[in-house]
C-alpha cells in the first residue's frame, strides 16, 4: 500500500526502518535501504510527501560535470558555453570542495564535503535515470549555471523550480520501489533509552490516534526550521520538530547559531526569490540605485556567499538607503536580463514577483530584502548520517538524520546555493545504505519501556484543557511574538544585549506557552494542537539558538557579532552542542572540525 | 516591520463540517479587516488564529509551489495562497470558500484525495528508463531543449487537484483516471528517456483514460500552473492509435540517448 492514512485502531506498529520526513533526504534514504534488501520501512511525513519543502528549492543542485564554462575573455559575468567534449575540465571536485569549505568559514568538516562533491556528478545522474526534466544544453546535456561563492558554474538547473522536479521524481521512485507513506502522520516524541533508539510515538491526524511506532533504525529527515522568524522563505510546516523532539529526548544539537539568511526574500513576505536571479546576470541596487556590492565584494559582486550578501544589505539598510514603505529592502534588479531569459530560466520568481508584490521583473526592478532561509545547525551526525551523543562523536546506537535537520557538518558556518539539494540527496542515500547494513546485519528491535503513548495522551490532554488555568494562552500570539523576537535581535547581524533580550523574551513565553489552551478540542484533523505542538518546539529550539548565539563571541560565517566583529580560529574554531538540561539553559560543550591542514588550511574569507 | 496599507472589512464565508459534530455542511460567516496584500490563505490563517481555532485547511509553503491549499473560492477551484480577498469579493464585500467538490470531506475544508492519489498510482507516474548492464550511470542522457519543449511543461504540475476536482466526468465517474493523472502519463509517454509508452498508451487508452474526456476545460481554467492537460489528453488519443509504430520511433530514438 502506498500511502496510509487514518488509521483508526490503537495498536503498536512495528518496521524494521522507519523514516520521518519525506523530502529529499526521506525519500532517498526510505527508497536506497529498500533496494538493499530491507523490505520493511515506514516513511512518516506530517504532510503528504509531495507537499515537502524540498520542492520549494528553485536554482539548482551542484556537482562538477564540466557541462560548461565561461566563454574566454568575458570575465565573470559573460555568457557561458557548453564544454566541447575531450576539452580540459575547467571545474573539479577538488575546486568545489575548496568552494565549500571557504563558504562555511572553515567550520565544516572537511572529510564529509569530500564525500559530498566526490558523490555528486553520481547523484545527479541517477537523477537522470530516474527521469528528472533537467534544463538543457544545446547538445543534450544537462546546463548549468553560475551560483554565489562557488568558482565555476555548476549549478544543474531545470528552469527555477529545480527542488520541485527532483522532489516528485524521488517521491515517484520511492513508490516504484514499494515504500509505504504514513501521509498526515506527526512524529510527536522519540523513544532513547540508555543510547539506544527503539522508536517513536506519531500522532495520524485524520483520525486523531496516537501510535507507537516501533523500529530497529530511525531516521529523521524532518527538514529546517525558518518559522521562528516572521520574515522567512520557510513553509509554515518548518517549525524544526525532529530538531526539537531529538533534544528533548537527550540528543545534541550541533551549530544552533548559525541560520542563513537568503538575500532575495520579496520584500515584506520573505518568499524566495532564487540565487539563481543573481546567477543568470542580476544587480543589488539600494535607494540610489547603485550597485552597492562594490564596495563588500569588489570580485564577486551579487555572486559572493549569502552571508556576505545579506550583511551588505543590511548594511545599506541600516544606515538609510535601504527601499520599501519602511527602507527595510534593496533592489533586485533584473531588467536588463530581457524577456527571452526570464521566462525560460526563471518563470516562477516572474510569476511570484507578479503574484506576491505586482512587479514585472522584465520591466521594474523588484524590492527585497534578507529572509530566515537555512538552518546550517541541527542533529549532529557522522557522515554515515549516525547521530552522536557528544563531544566524543559517541553513536546513538539505530537513530540516524539526514538533509537539513542534520548537522554532519557540510556547511559549517554558513551553506553554499545549491550545495543543499545536494547535501539531502547524498546524505539521505547515505543514511539508506547504513541503515540497511544496519538492520541488514542482525540489529535487534528494542524494547520500550513504559508507556511513551499514555505520556504523549496527557501531553495532548494538557493543551485541551489548559492546565485548567485562570488566564489560559491562546497559541497565535505566542509564536507571533516569538517571531517577532527573533526576527528584530537573532538575525543578521547580532550583539550581546539583544541576543539577551531574545533570550529573557523566550523564557517569558515559554511560561505563557505552559498555559495555553486550543480552541479546537476534537479528535479528527485537529491542526488547532498540531499548531501548538509546534510552537512550543520553535520556543524549543530558539532557545538553544539564543544560547549558542550569546557563547560563541566571534563572527563567522551567518554568525555575525557587532560586539565581536572578527573570526577567532584561536579560539572558535569548533562546534557548538547544546544538552537539554531539563527546565535549565542548555549545557554547552564544543567538538573539533575535521580539518585538512595540508589541503585546505583556514584561511582569510574574502570575496 | 509595520504595514502602512489601509484596512478595509471584508466578509468571509467558509463552509464548514465536522462529520463527528455537525449533521451536514453549513457556512459560517466571518467578519475581518483587510488590506490590499491579504491573500484568502491569510483570511484563513487570522479566522483560525483569533476567532475560530477549529476551522481547518490544508497549506504549507503559502507561495503556490506545494499544492496543499487548493479550494473552491466563489465556485472556482484555485490555490488560496496566491489570490488576493480584495480582487475576490463579490457584490456584497464577499467571498465564499468551500472544500474542492465531488470529493468527501473530512473536515471544513480538508478533503479526502484517496482517489486522487489512486488515478496518480495507477498511471505509473515514475519513469521507465531504458534496460542497462545494470551498472551506475556515467553521465547523463542526452535530451534536446526542443524535446523538453515538447513537455509543454507537464512537469511543473504541483498535483494540487483543482483540475481533478473541477472536471465533470470526474464527478460523475471516479473510475475516470483524470486530468492531473492524463497529463503525467502525457510527461512520461512523450519523454525520450522512457522505454514504455506502448504500454503507457494502452493503459491510458483504455476504458477509463483518455476516450473519456468530454473536452469541458474545466481542467485548464482550474490550473493555477497554467497547464493544458485537455492538450495533454488530445496527444495521448492520437498516439494510443498508433502506440506501436510510436514506440518503435522511441527504440530508435533511444539508441543515439
Amino acid at each position: 500500500m502506498a500511502y496510509i492514512t487514518g488509521l483508526a485502531h490503537d495498536e503498536s506498529i512495528t518496521h524494521d526502518v522507519l523514516v520521518v520526513g519525506a523530502g529529499l533526504a526521506g525519500s532517498w534514504a526510505a527508497m536506497t535501504a529498500s533496494q538493499q534488501g530491507v523490505r520493511d520501512i515506514g516513511v512518516l511525513s506530517k504532510l503528504h510527501p509531495l507537499r515537502s519543502h524540498s520542492g520549494a528549492a528553485q536554482g539548482g543542485i551542484a556537482a562538477a560535470l564540466n557541462n560548461v564554462r565561461p566563454v574566454a575573455g568575458t570575465g565573470p559575468r559573460g555568457p557561458l558555453e557548453a564544454v566541447p567534449p575531450g576539452e580540459e575540465p575547467p571545474d573539479s571536485l577538488e575546486l568545489h570542495m575548496f568552494d565549500t569549505i571557504k563558504g562555511s568559514d572553515w567550520l565544516g568538516d572537511q572529510d564529509a564535503i569530500e564525500l559530498m562533491v566526490q558523490e555528486a556528478p553520481q547523484i545527479i545522474y541517477e537523477y537522470e535515470r530516474m527521469g528528472c526534466v533537467f534544463s538543457r544544453l544545446a547538445d543534450g546535456r544537462i546546463a548549468q549555471r553560475r551560483f554565489g561563492g562557488h568558482s565555476a558554474p555548476r549549478a544543474n538547473y531545470a528552469a527555477d523550480y529545480t527542488g520541485h522536479v527532483l522532489l516528485h521524481t524521488i517521491h515517484e521512485q520511492a513508490l516504484k520501489q514499494g515504500v509505504t507513506f504514513y501521509s498526515e502522520w506527526y512524529c510527536l516524541d522519540l523513544i532513547i533509552e540508555e543510547n539506544i533508539c527503539s522508536g517513536l510515538v506519531a500522532l495520524d491526524v485524520v483520525s486523531g490516534q496516537l501510535h507507537l511506532m516501533r523500529a530497529k533504525a530511525v531516521v529523521f529527515a524532518t527538514g529546517g526550521y525558518g518559522r521562528a522568524w516572521k520574515i522567512t522563505s520557510n513553509a509554515t510546516a518548518n517549525t524544526g520538530d525532529g530538531v526539537a523532539i531529538a533534544y528533548n529526548a537527550g540528543v545534541p544539537l550541533m551549530d544552533m547559531e548559525f541560520v542563513q539568511f537568503h538575500p532575495t526574500g520579496l520584500y515584506g513576505k520573505g518568499i524566495l526569490m532564487s540565487e539563481a536571479c543573481r546567477g543568470e546576470g542580476g544587480y543589488l541596487r539600494n535607494k540610489d540605485g547603485e550597485r552597492f556590492m562594490e564596495r563588500y565584494a569588489p570580485e564577486k559582486m551579487e555572486l559572493a556567499p549569502r552571508d556576505l550578501v545579506s550583511r551588505s544589505e543590511q548594511t545599506e539598510i541600516d544606515e538609510g538607503r535601504g527601499v520599501g514603505a519602511d527602507g527595510q529592502g534593496v533592489f533586485l534588479d533584473m531588467t536588463h536580463l530581457g524577456a527571452e531569459k526570464i521566462m525560460k530560466r526563471l518563470p516562477q520568481v516572474h510569476e511570484l514577483a507578479r503574484d506576491f508584490t505586482g512587479v514585472d521583473i522584465i520591466k521594474e526592478p523588484v524590492p527585497i530584502q534578507p529572509t530566515a532561509h537555512y538552518s546550517m545547525g541541527g542533529i549532529p551526525t557522522n557522515a554515515d548520517c549516525q547521530v552522536l551523543a557528544d563531544a566524543a562523536s559517541t553513536p546513538v546506537v539505530g537513530f540516524y538524520a539526514a538533509g537539513e535537520c542534520a548537522c554532519v557538518s557540510v556547511h559549517g558556518a554558513n551553506r553554499l546555493g545549491t550545495n543543499s539539494l545536494l547535501d539531502a540527496s547524498v546524505f539521505g542515500r547515505r543514511a539508506g545504505t547504513a541503515v540497511a547494513e544496519f538492520v541488514l546485519g542482525g540489529a535487534p528491535l528494542a524494547a520500550v519501556a513504559g508507556d511513551p503513548v499514555e505520556k504523549n495522551k496527557t501531553r495532548i490532554a494538557q493543551y485541551a484543557n489548559g492546565r485548567s488555568a485562570q488566564n489560559p494562552q491562546r497559541v497565535a500570539p505566542i509564536a507571533a511574538e516569538l517571531k517577532e523576537t527573533m526576527t528584530k535581535n537573532v538575525g543578521v547581524f547580532r550583539q550581546e544585549s539583544r541576543l539577551q533580550t531574545a533570550l529573557a523574551d523566550i523564557k517569558r513565553l515559554q511560561t505563557r506557552f505552559a498555559d495555553v489552551q486550543i480552541m479546537d478540542h476534537g479528535q479528527r484533523f485537529n491542526t488547532d494542537l498540531l499548531a501548538a505542538l509546534e510552537t512550543e518546539h520553535l520556543l524549543t529550539f530558539s532557545e538553544v539558538i539564543v544560547v549558542s548565539a550569546l557563547a560563541r563571541t566571534e563572527s563567522r560565517g551567518a554568525h555575525y557579532r557587532t560586539d565581536y566583529n572578527k573570526r577567532d580560529d584561536e579560539d572558535w574554531l569548533k562546534h557548538t552542542l547544546a544538552h537539554r538540561n531539563g527546565v535549565d539553559a542548555p549545557v554547552l560543550s564544543y567538538k573539533d572540525v575535521t580539518i585538512f591542514y595540508d589541503r585546505f588550511p583556514p584561511q582569510e574569507r574574502k570575496y | 516591520m509595520a504595514n502602512h496599507e489601509p484596512t478595509q472589512k471584508a466578509t468571509i464565508r467558509v463552509q464548514r463540517f465536522n462529520p463527528d459534530v455537525d449533521p451536514k455542511p453549513y457556512l459560517a460567516t466571518f467578519e475581518i479587516d483587510i488590506t490590499g496584500d491579504t491573500t484568502i490563505l491569510d483570511a484563513l490563517e487570522l479566522i483560525k488564529g483569533t476567532l475560530d481555532g477549529s476551522l481547518t485547511f490544508r497549506r504549507s509553503c503559502r507561495h503556490a509551489i506545494c499544492g496543499s491549499c487548493a479550494m473552491n473560492v466563489n465556485g472556482r477551484n484555485m490555490l488560496v495562497c496566491n489570490r488576493r480577498v480584495n480582487a475576490l469579493l463579490d457584490r456584497q464585500g464577499r467571498v465564499t470558500i468551500r472544500p474542492l467538490p465531488y470529493l468527501p470531506i473530512i473536515k471544513d475544508l480538508v478533503v479526502d484525495r484517496s482517489s486522487f492519489w489512486e488515478q496518480y498510482l495507477r498511471v505509473k507516474p515514475w519513469l521507465i528508463p531504458p534496460a542497462t548492464n545494470g551498472g551506475p550511470m556515467t553521465g547523463e542522457y542526452h535530451v534536446l531543449p526542443e524535446e523538453v519543449e515538447a513537455l509543454k511543461m507537464a512537469e511543473t504540475c504541483i498535483m494540487c487537484g483543482a483540475c481533478y476536482s473541477a472536471c465533470q466526468v470526474v464527478a460523475m465517474n471516479k473510475q475516470y483516471i483524470g486530468p492531473h493523472a492524463l497529463l503525467k502519463a502525457f510527461l512520461r509517454v512523450l519523454d525520450p528517456r522512457d522505454a514504455a509508452p506502448a504500454e503507457r498508451l494502452a493503459n491510458v487508452g483504455g476504458e477509463d483514460g483518455v476516450f473519456r474526456c468530454h473536452t469541458i476545460f474545466n481542467c485548464i481554467d482550474a490550473c493555477p500552473k497554467g497547464l493544458d492537460p485537455t492538450f495533454a489528453i488530445e496527444t495521448l488519443r492520437k498516439l494510443a492509435q498508433k502506440r506501436q509504430a510510436f514506440e518503435a520511433d522511441r527504440l530508435e530514438r533511444q539508441k543515439s540517448l
